[in-house]
């Protein structure tokens, strides 16, 4: 994913060593910039146009239940009852979806600058995820492809589970370096490396 | 004490905001009577025994419940959808 020259990362200042001395790393964590990630909330009436409106601009409808929809580089997150957060390659995304949703289908909030993307892969990663994370991250219960909102430490994440051992977790920009402090040191018991 | 949240599922209870009695009823804005006022926004029954209470899940779908506790046990018996979303909820926790 192509990340825009204006966008700076949080992240960019901080020390990411490669991995504590001495450990295999088991996890592997990196960070993203979405080009475009945009909140659309549909009205409780108004829950079918909001869709046919999100497959028009996308190219792909949400999906059932708890799962996010793919379609190349669009991803469409359940985010609660009628509510989506879609990210897409595009930079245009919030102006296109704002154009298809007028404010009488729904509302259309621009979130591109307020998240920051933070993956962790690996075999251990579900475990490292566990261990300030109170949701149960067991396949069964949490499966690939499925979405869940929850918080870490009071702060809000939204987890979208890529593959069995990878994670994509949507945190807010402003705690983002907070959350990164807390993931790395927890990956350290199993060990990790920054990709 | 873990509240089972209809579009969620099984959470925390750390992840919801405790919004107060179920029962209270706000008096109407044209009703001018001071003490209907001051009795919605301040007394409460304080039962022993079971209680409909409101959640916010402000670190999740961020919809409002209506949790039946038992102020003794904690014990949690019911979790209800309100609002204009309900209908959707009550589809979704099936
Ligand atoms: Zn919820």
């Amino acid at each position: 994913m192509v990340n825009t020259p204006d966008k700076v990362s949080p992240l960019a200042d901080l020390a990411m060593p490669n991995r504590p001395a001495g450990r295999q790393p088991q996890v592997e964590l990196s960070e993203r910039l979405c080009d475009s990630l945009v909140q659309v909330q549909a009205w409780p009436g108004t829950m079918a146009k909001v869709h046919k409106a999100i497959s028009d601009v996308t190219g792909t409808r949400p999906a059932k239940g708890h799962a996010a929809a793919l379609k190349g580089p669009v991803c469409i997150m359940p985010a609660g009852p009628g509510r989506y957060l879609i990210e897409d390659e595009t930079e245009n995304l919030e102006i296109r979806l704002r154009a298809a949703i007028g404010a009488h289908l729904g509302a259309v909030t621009g979130l591109t600058h307020g998240r920051v993307v933070v993956a962790i892969r690996g075999e251990k990663a579900a475990w490292v995820l566990a261990s300030g994370i109170a949701i149960n991250f067991d396949p069964s219960a949490f499966p690939v492809g499925d979405v869940r909102l929850t918080h870490h430490h009071d702060i809000g994440v939204t987890i979208h589970r890529t593959a069995e051992d990878a994670f994509d977790l949507y945190v807010f920009t402003s705690f983002a370096r907070g959350f990164w402090h807390w993931i790395s040191t927890a990956a350290e018991e199993v060990g990790y490396s920054v990709g | 004490m873990r509240i089972t949240c209809p579009w969620c599922g099984e959470r925390d209870h750390q992840e919801f905001t405790y919004r107060g009695d179920a029962a209270a009823k706000r008096p109407a804005m044209s009703d001018e009577s001071i003490e209907a006022h001051q009795a919605y926004v301040y007394d409460r029954e304080n039962p022993d025994g079971a209680h409909r209470e409101l959640w916010n899940h402000t670190g999740g779908c961020r919809k409002h419940l209506v949790v039946t506790r038992n102020t003794l046990t904690h014990q949690i018996t019911l979790c209800e959808p309100i609002g204009p979303w309900a209908k959707r909820l009550k589809a979704a926790a099936k």
